[in-house]
């Protein structure tokens, strides 16, 4: 399957003399096509710069990154990214935000309108075309922001921390959409966050970084059994067992963090 | 405006709430008339300050018989044409600079230095270049709006939303397209804000344009107006005026507020 995202030797490193900070330091690792995958370290230690080096917003320092195979260059289609703060454009209508990306690569306007109100329909919401992103709450902007990432159909979705600022209850509710859309479209799935039960939820393997400048720690495989409900799966010792690891490996690098 | 009072007022049925707090609002230019008419003819001698019943009823001679039109339509003209120019530059440049480090460089100097010239101090030196008249008048509402708008564009340029500029590019927005599919619609709301800064200001250069240098506008007629005594005249002159402003800053603001239906 397409969307294989392989990144080499990874380094980056923002601004030069005494502001000279080192967010990310030899890092390898593959994702394969079609895989979800979840990244989870300690805050600062370049998870958001992970993903908008993968997006191509920023340039590498030394390293690569490559996308079946072709090292990238800058942003490009086959990458979606789903924004933290949601980055939709306020002058837009939340229809025309969907189909921003569409009108970009000159998809004709027929085209367009089903496409775009597939997608709309997808996050559960129809009936708010026409709204303004003022006009909504959180969980429905991000729904409107995974859309639009959607809508132009990127191999590859990069979402950043996208539930962080939501409920519980509307988090549950969009990881699960998620998950269905995971499952009907088949796209690899980069998603950071900062909450270990749902990296192990959402995720076939997740990445534990080391706290600043971030590399990589350890990688655990989930192997659940998905076929249950929520609950099943939540409650389950397989589960429990996922959680603890993670929370380990990750407790060790913000333990350090702190004694120092 | 109105808050001590709104909190009663909104204990009313909905259409009574507009009128009663409309009628607030005048209240304070109410009681400026009446001091006024009060005051005429017994603190201040009524030949310097006109009571108000004479102004009103030289205002409607002015209207009734036309003669103040064709000053108003020629003030008017001159406010649209100069403002319309520091919108039309004010947006280019404020952009610009904020885009472009060396465009940024050149002309941040300029305006620092100009900022703190009050443009109306640049009269004598417009009639010397332009003469007496349109240009002029023209010139010196341009350079005095052009600050309000430049400054606007230019922060709120300079501050569009990385993430907006992000998602555009994953997207597939060129850098050029970016100016007009992002940049600019970002920006939209503090060019707004600038010109609405500029409404009033553009009044105010205006007239002090006139007042020197024209044989024409409302400037003119207000000196000429004084020159030859005739002061229930000047005050008419000067309340149509501001009158005029006024309309102009709320209509702007209205539109304005019809335009950003998404803020
Ligand atoms: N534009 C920038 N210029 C300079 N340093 C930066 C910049 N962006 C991030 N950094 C630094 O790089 C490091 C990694 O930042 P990054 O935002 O990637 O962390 P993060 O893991 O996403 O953190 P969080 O969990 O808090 O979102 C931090 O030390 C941060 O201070
Ligand atoms: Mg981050």
């Amino acid at each position: 399957m397409d969307g294989r995202v392989t990144i080499s030797e990874l380094e980056k490193v923002y601004g030069e003399g005494p502001e000279r900070t080192k967010a990310i330091d030899d890092l390898s690792f593959d994702v394969e096509g079609g895989e979800f995958v979840s990244v989870v370290g300690p805050s600062g230690c370049g998870k958001s710069t992970l993903l908008y080096l993968i997006a191509g917003f920023l340039d590498t320092t030394s390293g690569t990154i490559a996308v079946d195979g072709e090292p990238i260059s800058g942003p490009g289609t086959d990458r979606g990214v789903v924004f933290q703060d949601y980055a939709l454009f306020p002058w837009r209508t939340v229809f025309e935000n969907v189909t921003y990306g569409l009108e970009e690569s000159g998809v004709p306007k027929e085209e367009r309108q089903t496409t775009a109100q597939k997608y709309i329909d997808l996050v559960d919401l129809d009936g708010f075309e026409d709204k303004y992103p003022k006009e909504l709450s959180g969980g429905m902007k991000q729904r409107v922001g995974i859309a639009r990432t959607l809508a132009y159909e990127p191999k590859i979705l990069l979402m950043d921390e996208p539930f962080g600022a939501l409920d519980q209850p509307l988090r549950e509710a969009l990881q699960d959409q998620l998950i269905d859309i995971w499952d009907d479209l088949g796209k690899t799935i980069v998603f950071i966050t900062h909450d270990v039960e749902e990296a192990v939820y959402l995720s076939e393997r997740v990445l534990i970084m080391t706290r600043h400048p971030g590399t990589k720690k350890t990688v655990t495989e989930i192997d659940l059994d998905r076929s249950g409900s929520r609950e099943d799966i939540v409650t389950s010792d397989a589960f429990a067992q996922y959680k603890n690891a993670v929370w380990k490996s990750l407790h060790e690098e913000t333990q350090t963090e702190v004694t120092l | 405006m109105g808050h001590a009072t709104s909190q009663r007022i909104e204990t009313l049925p909905a259409p009574l709430q507009g009128i009663v707090q409309t009628i607030f609002d005048w209240i304070p230019l109410g009681i400026l008339v009446v001091l006024w008419e009060f005051a005429s003819g017994t603190f201040v001698a009524e030949s310097i300050l006109p009571p108000p019943t004479i102004v009103l009823s030289r205002i409607v001679e002015l209207i009734v018989t036309g003669d103040v039109f064709s000053h108003l339509f020629i003030s008017l003209f001159r406010i649209t044409v100069g403002l319309g120019l520091s919108i039309l530059v004010g947006v280019l440049l404020g952009i610009g600079m904020a885009r472009s480090k060396p465009v940024e460089n050149f002309f941040d100097i300029f305006l620092s230095m100009t900022y703190p010239i009050p443009k109306t101090a640049l009269v004598p030196l417009a009639i010397l270049w332009l003469g007496v008249g349109t240009e002029t008048a023209i010139l010196i509402v341009f350079l005095a709006c052009l600050l309000p708008v430049v400054l606007n564009a230019y922060n709120a340029a300079n501050d569009v939303n990385q993430s907006l500029v992000w998602a555009a590019q994953m997207m597939g927005t060129s850098e050029r397209a970016m100016l007009f599919k992002v940049v600019f619609p970002a920006t939209i709301p503090e060019i707004m804000t600038g010109i609405r800064q500029a409404v009033p200001i553009a009044f105010v250069a205006l007239v002090s344009a006139e007042l020197i240098a024209s044989n024409q506008g409302m400037g003119y007629l207000i000196l000429t107006s004084g020159q030859i005594g005739n002061y229930p005249r000047m005050f008419a002159n000067i309340v149509i005026i501001s009158a005029v402003a006024f309309v102009a800053v709320r209509g702007f603001e209205e539109a304005r507020n019809r335009v950003l239906v998404w803020t």
